[in-house]
């Protein structure tokens, strides 16, 4: 999948430490992103957010003329909000959620972390723009919830598609079977596991050139499951 | 308050016992004393005058008396007459006989001085051949009952009213004695509720009034200074605990400058290895840091109690799941495999917890096998349940402890709770939250060795029903 347009996504920074601003763009630069825009006061990030037209907001909580909370309410853009703070409280986390975060990055954090969390809440926010996601012997199609395999297009079912996206977007990493069961059929995904099992037995005859031999989905006994992509 | 009847009954027990025992003391020194008084059977005035009057003898020339008998008589200073049955005259006499006593006697005069006193001298007869010896005792000598008459009705229910008697009167000093208490315990029950809510620190307020003013106004008075100590101590554990919270917070912010820096240099493709590798180490230890201000916020606030736990009903098994993914999803070279060891039938193990807190207190204990372990190791995670309880078990093969170390991690308080000094080697925070987590949901920990040749922490908590 390609990840250029989402580099090219208008990101607003808002911190009140120069050095700190310094190197967070510093960091975002080397990843590849373009366009950057800092501000340090809330009425500095209000003014920018007005001309610059964000697509993801960076704030940090505590600003000399306000709170990052409070300018989160104002801000009303539409676009994403990850706090960037070194306030660890659960408490702060919670309202900062509450709030209607999409991320909350406790400072310190590695480079790494945060930048893995940008494109994710990016990859979420915009995902429509290039919705095939290409496996080893197939291809999803999310935006049509089909999977395209020896060019014959495979519907998914609702739950198929539900499933394949938290898988995708975690793709590489390991997924819980219980978050797999949260994300198909909800909050309280007590004794699915064997519902589960089906699902992904369908999903394998699906996606899989040799269901019996998977390569994409592949099990972590007594884990969870992995998907692997071909381009990342 | 248990206690109060317990008191009461004990004290009425005590009162009775002791009463019953006085009386008995009582009779027994009575008795004992009415023998040690009172003459013997053989000298007694009414046998002496019996005796005198069988040892007269009659003969043509009037009485004679026996020798020993008349000196008895006149050592006890007592004088003596012989009335005649017929004429009613004295016909004998002692010579220290008072002047005053009349020589002719009618039967009615007989019949007082029999039971009662002649001319105020108590006197006893007795009976000779013809006629009738009075003996005639010192004035003062003996007291005589001298119309000794009782209903017979009163003398054969004797025991019975004895009995009654008793009866009423031990009833009527139980009474006393109840009321007397009940009003002496009425003051004194809001005191034993006052100590008795001192014991578990909550505020007292007694109304200071009636008997006991005196202690309920003490006991006022101490609860107020524990609520005023209470509430400095709390207060200083808030200043401590903030001011923990205060500095973590304030090195977050430069921490990051270096970990970002540094993070950034590590993968900067114009740097030669070695460089990369110093700032390597540059992001390894300001990530140490950075678990180390996590770890002292949270054990602080722990150890204070200022850690809110928000407990709701939670799989422990899809938590320790999520936290060993984690693990494995961030160990990109694969140094420390994870075998998860789980009984796959095994699905679910409800208990109540703060989710947040319990992966904590696991990702600790990986944390821990990895900290210690720089050559690598295999973490063995596994969750067992029975009926009440949930254990997890986090082991691995690495290098382990000695058997001193760990029965000191056992027993020992953290050196962070110690209130003295201490030189000896200081182990990290990652356990002692741990064990602080585990006991704030009532659980338990053991730590030990294990077959692996490792170190093994088992921790088990309360299943909710």
């Amino acid at each position: 999948m390609n990840r250029d347009y989402l580099l090219n996504k208008r990101i607003l920074l808002v911190d009140d430490e120069q050095e700190l601003l310094d190197m967070v763009v510093s960091i975002l630069r080397e990843a590849g992103f373009c366009q950057i825009e800092t501000a340090k006061t809330v009425k500095d990030a209000l003014d920018s957010a007005n001309s610059f037209q964000p697509e993801l907001a960076i704030l940090d909580v505590m600003l000399p003329d306000g709170d990052g909370f409070s300018l989160m309410e104002k801000l009303k853009g539409g676009y994403p909000v990850l706090f960037l703070t070194a306030c660890g409280e659960d408490d702060d986390k919670f309202k900062g959620f509450g709030l209607g975060a999409d991320d909350y990055v406790v400072k310190p954090f590695l480079p790494k972390e945060l930048l893995f969390r940008i494109t994710a809440i990016l990859r979420r926010s915009y995902k429509d723009e290039n919705p095939l996601v290409k496996l080893h012997g197939s291809q999803i199609d999310f935006s049509r919830a089909e999977v395209i395999k020896n060019g014959e297009h495979i519907p998914l079912t609702a739950k198929e598609h539900d499933l394949l996206s938290a898988l995708y977007r975690n793709a590489g990493r390991i997924v819980t079977i219980d978050a797999l069961c949260e994300a198909a059929w909800g909050d309280n995904p007590f004794g699915y596991e064997n519902s589960l099992m089906a699902h992904i037995r369908r999903i394998r005859e699906k996606i899989e050139l040799n269901p019996s031999r998977p390569v994409s989905l592949v099990t972590v006994k007594g884990l969870g499951y992995k998907l692997i992509a071909e381009d990342r | 308050m248990n206690n109060l009847p317990k008191l009461i009954r004990r004290f009425t027990g005590i009162l009775l016992l002791s009463f019953i025992l006085l009386l008995l003391v009582n009779f027994v020194v009575l008795a004992f004393l009415m023998a040690w008084q009172s003459p013997s059977v053989a000298s007694s005035p009414y046998n002496v005058a019996i005796q005198t009057g069988k040892a007269f003898q009659a003969s043509e020339n009037g009485y004679t008396l026996q020798e020993d008998i008349s000196t008895q008589l006149k050592q006890q200073d007592v004088w003596a007459f012989v009335v005649d049955n017929d004429t009613l005259q004295i016909v004998w006499k002692t010579e220290n006989l008072p002047d005053t006593i009349p020589t002719s006697y009618t039967l009615s005069d007989i019949a007082d001085l029999s039971v009662g006193y002649l001319d105020g001298y108590p006197t006893y007869t007795g009976k000779t051949q013809n006629g009738i010896v009075i003996l005639g005792y010192p004035k003062d000598s003996f007291w005589k009952h001298t119309r000794a008459s009782w209903n017979y009705n009163f003398f054969a229910h004797l025991p019975q009213i004895i009995f009654i008697v008793l009866t009423v009167n031990i009833v009527v000093i139980l009474l006393i004695y109840v009321i007397a208490n009940v009003r002496f315990l009425k003051p004194v029950k809001p005191i034993t509720k006052g100590i008795q809510d001192l014991s578990v620190g909550e505020p007292v307020h007694i109304p200071e009034k009636g008997l006991l003013s005196d202690i309920s106004a003490n006991i006022n008075r101490t609860s107020d200074i524990l609520q005023e100590q209470r509430q400095q101590l709390k207060k200083k554990e808030t200043a401590r605990a903030n001011w923990i919270a205060g500095v973590s917070h304030d090195i977050r912010t430069p921490l990051s400058m270096v970990m970002g820096y540094a993070g950034q240099l590590k993968d900067d493709a114009n740097l030669t290895d070695e460089e990369c590798q110093k700032a390597e180490v540059i992001v390894k230890q300001s990530k140490r840091m950075q678990n180390l201000i996590n770890d002292l916020n949270l054990a602080s606030k722990l150890e204070y109690d200022m850690q809110p736990i928000n407990s709701a009903k939670q799989n422990l098994i899809a938590i320790v799941r999520q936290v060993v993914v984690d693990f494995i999803n961030m160990d990109i070279e694969d140094r420390y495999p994870i075998e998860w060891q789980t009984d796959e039938a095994l699905t679910v193990c409800p208990i109540n917890a703060d989710k947040d807190l319990i992966k904590r207190a696991v990702s600790n204990l990986i944390q821990n096998s990895i900290n210690h372990n720089e050559q690598g190791c295999k973490i063995y995670i596994s969750v067992t349940a029975d009926n009440d309880y949930c254990t997890v078990i986090v082991s691995d093969d690495g290098v382990g402890e000695t058997d001193e170390l760990i029965e000191k991690l056992n027993k020992t308080p953290h050196y962070m709770l110690c209130d003295k000094n201490t030189t000896e080697q200081r182990h990290g925070l990652g356990l002692l939250i741990v064990k602080q987590i585990v006991s704030a949901h009532g659980g338990t920990i053991v730590i030990t060795n294990n077959s692996y040749g490792g170190f093994s922490v088992k921790f088990t908590l309360p299943k909710s029903k």
